[in-house]
């Protein structure tokens, strides 16, 4: 029989998931578009409530709703680039505030549709594994998830495809000479991004309750994971995506439930004192 | 030229100030108030819950069911003659919004009474606006000790504060007995940790000694990120009977979700009232039994029958039996005493409070020298009920029937 701390250690491996695939499509944001988006949440909220839908009339599963819940949030996330995202970019405060009030907005046309109440889909046994260990379902979707998402962002922007990508992450001036569309490629990645914050809460729905405000903590979590890591490195959000997730529950396993978040936070801090550009910061980059 | 562009930009500037209005005065708000205002002549009762913030859900419920019952009480003939509405406020489960949505209800908007509000912290701000203006407070859901001990300590200025839900030695004493009934000797107390919970953990600890049954794990969960996995997998670890969850959020389905994939077999107790929902116990395995408590029920009576009936019939799901009951029986409580005393006046209608008795959905409604209702074990006390989750819907198990 497993002992009941490896269990601990398990679910924090699952819960870092979790944090990886938010942080996937904030990565490629703050990477090639270059903005902090606040409205991220939301649409992982908007990808759990489709889930939801499909789920009551009995039409497919989380993992069937995560590539409807992709095309309708890219659908939604390019028209927010192409009409707020590309023409304000310029101005600094103007993005982060007006990413919030559509994260707010939308919290409130989701307590109009599907009303205050948390809501809720099936999430199924846990399979058994060695030493009588629980795996749990959403929790090996999340992670694998994760791991083909950041594997595929690697993939792209390291071969050929990924070209105009990393060229407008390093100078879009350049790439602009080049005859590149950059407005156009940076709301598409940004509806890109979207899309992978919806298929994120698509499945992941079935882990918790479905709520109008349920996007806001996966939201602060990617954002930490992304600018602690550094956006240079995919394999490093990952990492430390699945670091964060031990570290919590070893925490509230060792000390309390209470302190697992503050001492999540205090590493955070460290890590930002030490490495203010990131933990991987590309060699002769500057800061 | 007006152009495509120009117009997406247009409709991108109006969502800023469109959704921070939204989110500053929640549709609930528009709603309320219009009822009144089409009456002029109508009695007022000033509704505080929160309708927006974590506890906008049971805010909701409080208000919905507040309004069914001003809409029975005048089916009924109103008061006298006198048609009876209600205004909110929405506390948004901050003090101090609390504080200053009772006093606009109560010099503004002209109000003959208060229901409310939802947390301790928020209600014992609303006492004081109460108790400045001489106006009747009716407490449904807020369990703090400090409410009462006010009452008792500093009765001519706190007089006009009855808590018609139960208080925390109350609420641990008829855990207790459910407990006891269910042969428990072993329970893990876990939840949210804020203030009431603490309060009752440390409370039902207490009352439950002298029956022989201990706490063997104890654990509160932070609300913003709740360390579910960790308290689950300890929980069950800790090998209890049963694990009481103390949550009136969105979090103790995600709690329970968790704990049945750690211990598939391990029983549950919610209480707080989140998990009447029907449609979330819906989505929870009951591998073992899951268990709720509720001020009422189904099935315990006619009048928690026909009220249960009369809510899903107008709101489309059945009452959670804790956030909606009780402010049910608040608001049912006050018209019965304004009726009684034939006038909505605070000093007529306070002694009439004080010594009459009034029916409700849970009971008979009597209240003591503190002003608190009666619940509990003891001869015509309210007694609550705990249900049982089954796939067709919830079976009552306690007290026997």
């Amino acid at each position: 029989m497993a002992s009941p701390f490896s269990q601990v250690l398990l679910d924090g491996l699952f819960a870092g998931g979790t944090y990886a695939l938010m942080a996937a499509g904030m990565a490629l944001i703050l990477g090639v578009v270059k903005v902090i988006n606040l409205s991220h949440g939301a649409f992982f909220t908007l990808g759990a409530y489709i889930a939801y839908a499909l789920a009551e009339r009995g039409v497919g599963t989380p993992l069937a709703a995560a590539p409807l819940a992709a095309v309708i949030a890219f659908a939604f996330g390019v028209f927010l680039g192409k009409s707020f995202v590309n023409p304000a970019r310029g101005h600094p405060f103007a993005l982060p505030v007006g990413t919030l009030a559509c994260a707010l907005l939308f919290e409130q046309a989701a307590q109009m549709v599907w009303g205050p109440h948390p809501l809720s889909i099936e999430a199924g046994a846990p399979w058994t594994g060695p030493g009588g260990l629980f795996i749990r379902r959403w929790g090996v979707i999340a992670f694998l998830s994760s791991a083909a998402l950041l594997g595929g962002l690697k993939w792209v922007l390291s071969a050929r495809p990924g070209l105009p990508l990393r060229l407008i992450a390093e100078d879009e001036e350049i790439a602009g000479s080049l005859g590149m569309d950059v407005e156009a490629i940076r709301y598409l990645t940004f509806g890109g991004a979207c899309a992978m914050a919806a298929a994120a809460g698509a499945l992941l729905s079935p882990s918790g309750a479905v709520t109008p405000t349920m996007g806001r903590a996966p939201l602060l979590l990617s954002l930490v994971v992304v600018i602690v890591a550094g956006m240079d490195s995919v394999a490093a959000i990952f990492l430390l995506s699945i670091g964060l997730g031990i570290f919590g529950n070893a925490c509230a396993w060792l000390l309390s439930p209470q302190w697992s978040y503050v001492a999540m936070l205090a590493v955070v801090v460290l890590l930002l004192s030490a490495r203010p550009a990131g933990i991987v910061v590309l060699a002769g980059r500057r800061d | 030229m007006v152009t495509f562009r120009f117009l997406l930009r247009a409709l991108l500037i109006l969502i800023g100030p469109g959704a921070l209005f939204l989110h500053l005065f929640p549709l609930v708000s528009f709603a309320a108030p219009a009822v009144a205002a089409s009456h002029p002549a109508a009695l007022k009762i000033g509704v505080l819950a929160p309708l927006s913030g974590p506890y906008a859900a049971g805010g909701t419920s409080f208000v919905q069911a507040a309004t069914l019952a001003v809409d029975q009480a005048n089916a009924e003939g109103g008061v006298s003659g006198q048609r009876v509405t209600i205004v909110v406020g929405d506390t948004q489960g901050r003090v101090d919004v609390a504080k200053a949505e009772a006093l606009r209800l109560v010099s503004r908007e002209k109000v003959s009474a208060l229901v409310g509000a939802y947390l301790s912290e928020e209600t014992v701000g609303a006492m004081e606006v109460a108790a400045a203006h001489r106006t009747v407070l009716l407490v449904p859901v807020a369990a703090t000790a400090e409410i009462t001990d006010k009452v008792r300590e500093e009765h001519a200025r706190y007089r006009y504060v009855f808590r018609v839900g139960y208080s925390l030695p109350q609420w641990a004493e008829m855990i207790g007995a459910f407990l006891s009934d269910r042969k428990v000797r072993r329970y893990a107390f876990v939840g949210a940790g804020i203030r009431w919970n603490r309060e009752l953990g440390e409370t039902l600890e207490r009352i439950v000694a002298p029956r022989e049954i201990t706490p063997v794990y104890t654990a509160y969960y932070s609300a913003g990120n709740p360390a579910f996995d960790t308290v689950a997998v300890a929980a069950a670890a800790a090998s209890p009977d049963i694990v009481i969850l103390a949550d009136p959020g969105r979090n103790s389905v995600s709690f329970l979700k968790r704990l049945r994939e750690s211990a598939p077999t391990l029983p549950a107790l919610s209480i707080g009232g989140a998990l009447g929902d029907a449609r979330l116990a819906a989505s929870v395995p009951l591998s073992a039994p899951v268990y709720v408590q509720a001020a009422a029920w189904r099935g315990v009576s006619p009048a928690a029958t026909a009220y249960v009936e009369r809510y899903e019939h107008r709101y489309g799901s059945p009452p959670v039996g804790y956030s909606d009951t009780l402010p049910y029986d608040a608001v049912t409580v006050l018209v019965a005493a304004w009726r009684k005393a034939g006038s909505a006046a605070a000093e007529a209608v306070v002694p009439v409070l004080e010594r009459g008795t009034f029916a409700g959905v849970a009971g008979m409604y009597r209240f003591d020298a503190a002003h608190q209702a009666q619940w509990g074990t003891g001869a015509g006390a309210l007694r609550g009920t705990f249900v049982q989750w089954e796939r067709d819907g919830a079976r009552i198990v306690f007290p026997p029937r």
